[in-house]
């Protein structure tokens, strides 16, 4: 049956507060297995939806199914087998991170054999004695990290894991994530750093005032978007006039940009070969120049109208 | 209950871990207790101390603050406190239920409530010759109902009031009443007529009256005590039952 192949379906879900539409009939299928992202602006309903179907708020209409389960009707099971990492939340301040997994750990029907053992993978050993409020923010983020792990859930849910971490842990965090993935778990996370969703995701659905306006495979995603490539440089020794580029081959169309070009590009490769010849015949010197080809974040641009990070 | 031991153990731990806290539960009865008989020392003329000394009516009034501080003012500020941090946002998506919750905090704070009337008799008994003269049973059965009950009003405060704002208000207003009217100054016979049935039914005043009947020796004619005390109780539970809210 497929239905056992699903850890979740949600069918269109509604959440309103007030007159505001937070989640806007919204339909999803996630198989198990998956890591699904969810990425959209500021206020489009990402945490108003993952927090429905951790059973925290409930829908207004729509049904939502996780591992079979209503998260409203049968709360207490579903709470058993998945973990959960909250956008806003905060544990005992004064309680040790040692304690905390502990504490947590105790929770569960069934837990981590050895949950200390997080500490090590989330680089939090030599904090394990520290008190949770005087820790920095991105080590507060892994404890929230390895609290969601306690319960060795079947599905995870990380409602923007990487804020506030540094480069070297978010790459951590993606490995920590790759392996639960590897041991055929789910995830399902919302994120604002587009290289994350590509990374990461084998899907992703981009969100906006609540509803989902495209969920595909990030390459499908990109393709789609039929951008093509952008070869983006400057002219150092002269004044010169865009027109002067509309030439060359499989250029669509040239903006200048700061204080030099911006050539889209149906062939790349082309472009740039022949414009480092027109720049040779023409005496021009060029700087700074390299190419672009669309990734998630012009997709998110295309399809919403902003820039991911404000 | 799963959970419910290591949930009661931490925050016992983590109420030490906040000395005002401690301060309030532990060393403030007794300090009261010390600052009544020591500094005031002034016995209430015609009342029958039964052969003992003031200290021995100041003794249950010191017992009911710590139940008081620890029950009544500790309980909800433990909840609210965790509600407006986000602390049982995040507890709620574990299995724990909110009976186990509210028995935790209770349970944590039973323990302080125990430590504290253990410093006040000591400090009674051993230092001021305080004596119970009825059965020191009634008096451990009595100290355990008056516990429940103030951990029941404890726990529906801190359902019923959102924050700690509101729960500090609910707390203080219903805190200065059981002072004046709970026999903890004043015998009741002193109050107005009018006053003494709203008095007779305030949940302090029970437990400050049997306490010093034990102490005193005095029969326990009035049963009808435990009822009130009772009726407290199963009002506050319901109440919690009914209005807790994990944010
Ligand atoms: N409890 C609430 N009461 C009223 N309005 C709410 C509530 N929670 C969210 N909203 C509104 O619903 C909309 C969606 O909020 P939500 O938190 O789901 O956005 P988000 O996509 O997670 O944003 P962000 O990227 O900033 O985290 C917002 O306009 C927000 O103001
Ligand atoms: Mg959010």
């Amino acid at each position: 049956m497929a239905q056992q192949t699903l850890a979740l379906k949600c069918e269109h879900v509604v959440k309103r507060y007030g007159d505001l539409v937070a989640v806007n009939d919204v339909s999803l299928e996630i198989a198990v297995g998956e890591i699904f992202g969810l990425v959209g602006p500021n206020g489009a309903g990402k945490t108003t939806l993952i927090e429905m179907i951790e059973s925290l708020r409930k829908p207004d209409s729509g049904s939502i199914r996780v591992l079979g389960l209503d998260p409203q009707a049968q709360s207490v099971e579903l709470r058993e087998r998945i973990g959960v990492q909250l956008q806003a939340t905060s544990i005992q301040p004064n309680l040790k991170v040692k304690e905390a997994i502990g504490l947590f750990a105790s929770l569960y029907r069934k837990s981590l054999l050895h949950p200390e053992e997080l500490l090590e993978t989330l680089s939090l050993a030599d904090k394990a004695n520290s008190r949770f409020r005087k820790l920095s923010g991105g080590q507060k983020q892994r404890v929230a990290i390895a609290l969601a792990l306690v319960n060795d859930p079947e599905i995870l849910f990380f409602d923007e894991i990487t804020t506030g971490l540094d480069p070297q842990a978010r790459r951590a965090m993606w490995d920590l994530l790759r392996e639960f993935h590897g041991r055929g778990k789910t995830v399902f996370l919302t994120t604002h750093y587009m290289e994350e969703a590509e990374a990461l995701c084998d899907r992703v659905a981009v969100i906006d005032h609540g509803r989902i306006i495209a969920l595909d495979t990030p390459a499908n995603l990109v393709h789609n978007l039929k951008a093509g490539t952008k070869v983006l440089f400057r002219v150092t020794n002269r004044a010169v006039a865009s027109a002067e580029f509309a030439k060359l081959p499989a250029v669509t169309r040239v903006e200048p940009k700061d204080d030099g070009f911006v050539l889209y590009t149906s062939d790349g490769n082309a472009t740039l070969q022949e414009l480092i010849r027109h720049a040779d015949r023409q005496g021009l010197s060029l700087d700074a120049i390299r190419t672009e080809t669309p990734n998630l974040d012009d997709v998110f641009l295309a399809l919403t109208g902003r820039e991911m990070r404000e | 209950m799963r959970g419910l031991a290591k949930l009661a153990w931490s925050e016992f731990r983590l109420t030490l871990r906040d000395p005002m806290t401690a301060f309030w539960s532990l060393a403030f009865p007794a300090l009261w207790f010390l600052l009544m008989v020591v500094v005031i020392g002034m016995p209430i003329p015609g009342f029958d101390y039964h052969g003992q000394g003031f200290a021995s009516l100041v003794f249950p009034a010191s017992i009911s603050l710590v139940i008081l501080s620890t029950s009544f003012i500790g309980v909800p500020i433990a909840l609210t406190t965790y509600r407006e941090a986000g602390v049982l946002r995040r507890l709620r998506v574990t299995p724990v239920k909110v009976t186990t919750l509210v028995a935790a905090y209770s349970l944590s704070q039973l323990a302080f409530t125990v430590v504290g009337v253990a410093v006040v008799t000591i400090l009674a008994m051993g230092f001021f010759e305080v004596r119970i003269l009825g059965s020191a049973l009634a008096f451990v059965g009595v100290l355990f109902c008056a516990m429940v009950t103030f951990l029941a009003l404890g726990s529906a405060i801190g359902s019923v009031a959102r924050t700690t704002r509101t729960a500090n208000i609910i707390i203080w207003s219903a805190f200065t009443p059981m002072l004046m009217l709970s026999e903890l100054f004043m015998p009741l016979s002193l109050l107005p007529r009018w006053l003494q049935p709203i008095a007779k039914a305030l949940p302090l005043t029970p437990v400050n009256t049997l306490l010093r009947d034990i102490v005193f020796g005095v029969a326990l004619g009035d049963l009808w005590r435990f009822g009130v005390l009772g009726a407290w109780a199963v009002v506050s539970l319901v109440l919690t039952v009914r209005f807790f809210r994990w944010e």
